[in-house]
């Protein structure tokens, strides 16, 4: 199975089970979790089902295209179902089925291993899921979103796409992949993944990345507090910014263990206080249109 | 009697947990259905990941019970004309019968005279079945785990929303074959909505075995019944037959000489419900990883166990929630991981080997250790610093000590730059050590300072890294760790960054018990002018950092101060009871923290001695307490026998001159201090300190002032309880 048709399987396996296929988030993440589709809708009451693809960036990851297991960018399948069903458990392996795995066959293992993303605020309980060894998702309970306890609770399903096509097609060099029927994983990304690693190891300007920093949360800050509110996801995209332009300065080694502390506080700083302006007008008038904000 | 079965199926349960959730499944339950009176007995529990289950017998209904319930004493219940009074009609009304109703009984069996109206009530006992539902309840709700989550349950015993360790999928309730009603309700906006779990007769074997017959709902009767139905439908309820299962497994694949299992067996028994080991094997050229690396990937990254010959590690063992059918497919896919992850580590090591480690000292630099408080190349040098101060000024290290220690402290910090320990982050020391081996330094005694310098993590005595440092090499290894945490606790004291209650994000904590434990444990000198001063060492530490600590004065202070406080807690860790520690601290000269091995040796010596002679003790104790209180309104001055009036003044006084030139041990000391006993006792008894001629009084004070310094050199003996 290549891994465009791994994707659309688990669209059409996630669509057929009420999710909302939605898109990427067009800005630079470290994980389907931070797409808003993610983080904003799990909170407040609303139900919700949503999948998509999300490239993730994770800068300190980048090998330039050298190491067949890992990467500057990969791609996650998210699945989110709020609230989370009683069988949610068996929706996930019926989607492995969908993609060929059968459980029966393999060492199919939830073993405890709860998320945490300190930089939103967010936490959960929940297992990764372990085929023979591999890791291949993370699966939820989000528990905490932006310090905000959630109710109701909704289940995150995050498939490790390359893991898993790995896996499947039996190579043990990423770059060996098979992204179309034609086309290989090498032809498609290992350039970029070369250049990228490059620049977030050597050519990265680390004094302009503090500076931006400093400023994306600036910014994020100024635009929450403008008056006649209704900035949240603007302010969320700078937060989501700055997390990046961290993970940048972390990739070069050049924050410390305490250093790394308060910077990931003041992120986190940011995205809670985007989530709380986010369920704010739910919580005072649920029923009103977004409109009612500009009063 | 009847049996009560439940099964609480549930979504995986993490295996640390699954050991005391069992334990807790049967105390909570005895202790809800005793406080029910269904007179539980042979109550026992299982557990797998996806399921805790309990049986018991329990009465079929509660017995009728019968309590007494007092009234007024029986002069006070009839008036003079033999009419009830209002006390007795109150008290009849109060238990729904006529005053006539009432008996008499005696309430005091110590006053058999005294008569009191007694009302007896009874409760007929209730039907088990109808009480199981409560009990259900009370001890689904008893549970506690490491974490809790919530799931948006709901159970109506009028407490409402539900959080539990896993959500909850099934329920059997069954008291003799029959169901027991319950359900849990799902949460929707604060308020019940549909039952996600009703209790039923049906369970759920393995997940996925066997192939024809998995995800089919299972009926049962009794206990016995479900265990073998489960069994049939691969899963072993019992830990113990999972265990063994494991067990054999591993002792099949293993080969003649049992392999250090790393404790895992027991976290896989708790990990499947049928558990099947299979084995893979590491190709040739990743073998001559060290041994330290390719443990970290099998046992802490993959929990697999490590076989070879030797040291050699050539093969791994796993265990697989499977009947082995699928054995080789499995293990081509851990194979496969475990490849990728040691293929990822030797090339680390190919890298980081080919450049010194002594050359990466200077790119330690560019690694910030605080923002406030440099680089990890400035914690380096600080730390080397520290180290010549203990050698040459100090003279704690001898001349070639003082060298090794010195080149392990300037090397300690360099493969922080390494690929390996940014990948294995846990490896951070241990790949020093081992790359200073492969690139053949000169010093045995360097890498393995450098090797262990970020221990000692736990309080306990013999913990690592006991074995690994020895004799000579164990000052060395001493002085490279001290410096280490003595330089991050000093700073971070100096920023103000000091633990605050439970919070101790920087590991101060176990930092600076790390430090005590080396003074204990690991310095092997034992003259007293070679063992370090921890006030002078805190010292050296603030002013290692010069301006950067604005306050030093202040720095050196609270960090002695929590000094202190983790030695009290490292020697309370160590069984010894609260009060000898704190006599022990409590004694002025020396201060503990002057020599912390040596108040150790006096801690052992008190403890020991005092429970000899307890009582002679619990005397002193009294008696140091008031000598304390008296002299609080000043010190003695100079003792003149001349001035003694009662023969008691004169034997204490005689007493504690011949002890005061004693020499021997603490123990040999303590003991001969025990005996002043009788004349401090006495002392007190016939003497009245606070004479009225200023003269009288200040003589006494100052034998009272002479008596007590005997102590202060070992213990306070006042603080000292009963």
């Amino acid at each position: 199975m290549t891994l465009q048709e791994i994707v659309f399987s688990l669209e059409r396996y996630w669509a057929d089970r009420g999710c909302l296929i939605h898109q990427p988030w067009d800005a630079e993440v470290g994980a389907g979790t931070m797409h808003p589709e993610t983080f904003l809708r799990v909170l407040g009451p609303r139900p919700w089902k949503v999948a998509y693809v999300q490239p993730s960036r994770r800068p300190a990851d980048g090998r330039y295209g050298e190491n067949p297991n890992r990467l500057y960018k990969h791609h996650q399948y998210q699945v989110v179902l709020k609230p989370a069903p009683a069988d949610v458990q068996d929706a996930y392996l019926g989607s492995l089925r969908a993609l060929g795995i059968d459980p029966a066959a393999h060492d199919v293992r939830f073993e405890e291993d709860n998320w945490e993303s300190p930089t939103l605020g967010a936490w959960g309980i929940g297992w990764q899921v372990l085929l023979d060894g591999q890791e291949i998702t993370q699966f939820t309970y989000f528990q905490q979103a932006g310090g905000i306890d959630l109710a109701p609770i909704s289940a995150e399903i995050t498939y490790g796409l390359e893991r898993i096509a790995m896996y499947l097609q039996d190579v043990d060099d990423v770059y060996d992949l098979r992204w179309s029927p034609e086309v290989r994983y090498r032809d498609v990304r290992h350039e970029e993944e070369y250049q990228l690693s490059r620049y977030s190891f050597e050519l990265a300007d680390a004094e302009l990345h503090r500076t931006l920093f400093e400023r994306y949360l600036a910014e994020g800050w100024r635009v929450l507090g403008a008056p006649g509110g209704r900035s949240v996801h603007a302010a969320y995209d700078w937060c989501l910014k700055s997390s990046h332009v961290f993970n940048v300065l972390d990739a070069r080694g050049a924050i410390s263990v305490s250093q790394r502390a308060g910077m990931i506080l003041s992120i986190r700083k940011l995205a809670c206080a985007v989530a709380q302006a986010y369920v704010k007008p739910a919580e005072a008038e649920p029923a009103a249109p977004p409109e009612a904000a500009r009063g | 009697m009847a049996e009560f079965l439940l099964e609480i199926g549930c979504e995986e349960i993490p295996a640390g947990w699954l050991p005391g959730l069992t334990q807790q499944l049967r105390e909570r339950f005895l202790e809800v259905a005793e406080r029910e009176h269904l007179d539980p007995t042979a109550v026992a529990s299982d557990s797998t990941p996806r399921r805790l289950v309990l049986r018991a017998d329990v009465a079929a209904r509660q017995a009728d019970r019968e309590e007494p319930v007092w009234g007024p004493a029986v002069e006070a219940a009839k008036d003079a004309s033999g009419a009830w009074t209002k006390a007795a009609e109150g008290f009849a009304r109060k238990c729904g019968v006529s005053p006539e109703a009432l008996q008499q009984g005696v309430k005091d069996a110590a006053r058999p005279g005294d008569q009191y109206l007694l009302y007896v009530r009874r409760t007929e006992g209730r039907s088990t079945r109808e009480i199981l539902p409560g009990v259900i309840a009370g001890v689904l709700r008893a549970l506690a785990f490491p974490k809790r989550m919530s799931w948006d349950a709901w159970i109506e015993d009028g407490k409402g929303s539900f959080v539990f360790g896993r959500p909850i999928r099934w329920m059997v309730a069954l008291m003799d074959g029959a169901v027991v009603p319950f359900a849990i309700h799902a949460l929707a906006e604060g308020r019940r909505a549909d039952p996600v779990v009703t209790s039923g007769d049906t369970t759920w074997g393995h997940r996925f075995l066997p192939r024809e017959a998995a995800g089919r709902p299972i009926r049962v009767r009794s206990g016995a019944d479900l265990r073998e139905k489960l069994r049939a439908a691969c899963v072993l309820l019992d830990p113990t037959e999972r265990e063994k299962r494991i067990l054999d497994g591993l002792a099949s694949v293993a080969g003649p000489a049992p392999p250090d299992d790393h404790g895992l067996p027991v976290e896989w028994r708790d990990l499947v419900e049928y558990p099947t080991v299979v084995v893979g094997k590491i190709p040739a050229q990743l073998r001559s990883l060290p041994t330290e690396v390719l443990e970290t990937v099998l046992v802490h990254h993959q929990k697999y166990v490590p076989l070879g010959e030797g040291r050699v590690v050539s093969r791994f063992a796993a265990v697989t929630n499977t009947d082995g059918s699928n054995a080789d497919e499995i293990v081509r896919g851990m194979e496969r991981v475990v490849v990728a992850r040691l293929r990822d580590a030797a090339f680390f090591y190919q890298e980081d080997v080919k450049r010194p480690l002594a050359d990466r000292v200077g790119d330690l630099a560019g690694v910030v250790f605080h923002k406030g408080l440099g680089t990890y190349k400035d914690k380096s040098d600080r730390m080397v610093r520290l180290v010549d101060a203990m050698g040459a000024e100090m003279g704690l290290l001898t001349k070639p000590e003082h060298e090794a220690a010195r080149e392990a402290a300037r090397l300690a910090k360099a493969d922080l730059t390494t690929l390996m320990v940014r990948e294995f982050p846990e490896l951070q020391g241990v790949m020093g050590g081992i790359y200073l081996r492969a690139q053949g330094h000169p010093w045995p005694n360097v890498s393995v300072a450098v090797q262990w310098h970020y221990h000692p993590v736990s309080v306990e005595e013999g913990s690592p890294p006991a074995r690994a440092v020895a004799g000579g090499d164990a000052t060395v290894f001493g002085a490279v760790s001290v410096a280490d945490k003595l330089d991050t606790l000093a700073g971070y004291f100096g920023l103000g960054l000091e633990p605050t209650g439970s919070s101790d994000p920087f590991g101060l904590r176990r930092a600076a018990q790390g430090v005590v434990r080396v003074l204990l444990d690991f310095w092997s000198a034992d003259a007293a002018e070679r063992r370090p001063n921890l006030v002078q060492l805190v010292g050296a530490a603030v002013e290692g950092y010069g301006d950067t600590i604005a306050d030093s004065a202040s720095a050196k202070l609270r960090l002695a101060a929590f000094l202190s406080d983790r030695l009290r807690y490292v020697l309370a860790a160590r069984g010894y009871p609260g009060d000898e520690v704190e006599a022990v601290l409590g004694a002025r000269e020396p201060e503990a923290l002057q020599d912390p091995h040596e108040a150790w040796v006096r801690l052992r010596a008190l403890h020991s001695v005092r429970s000899e002679a307890r009582v002679d003790f619990e005397h002193l104790a009294v008696a140091f307490k008031r000598a304390k209180n008296i002299l609080g309104s000043g010190a003695g001055a100079s003792v003149d026998p001349a001035l003694f009036q009662e023969a008691a003044e004169g034997e204490l006084h005689a007493a504690v001159g011949r002890l005061e030139v004693r020499d021997g041990g603490y123990e040999a000391r303590l003991r001969a201090l025990a005996g002043l006993r009788a004349p401090v006792d006495r002392f007190f008894d016939d003497v009245l300190v606070m004479a009225e001629d200023p003269r009288l009084r200040a003589n006494r004070l100052g034998l009272l002032s002479r008596t007590l310094s005997l102590f202060y050199r070992i213990a306070d003996i006042s603080k000292l309880g009963g």
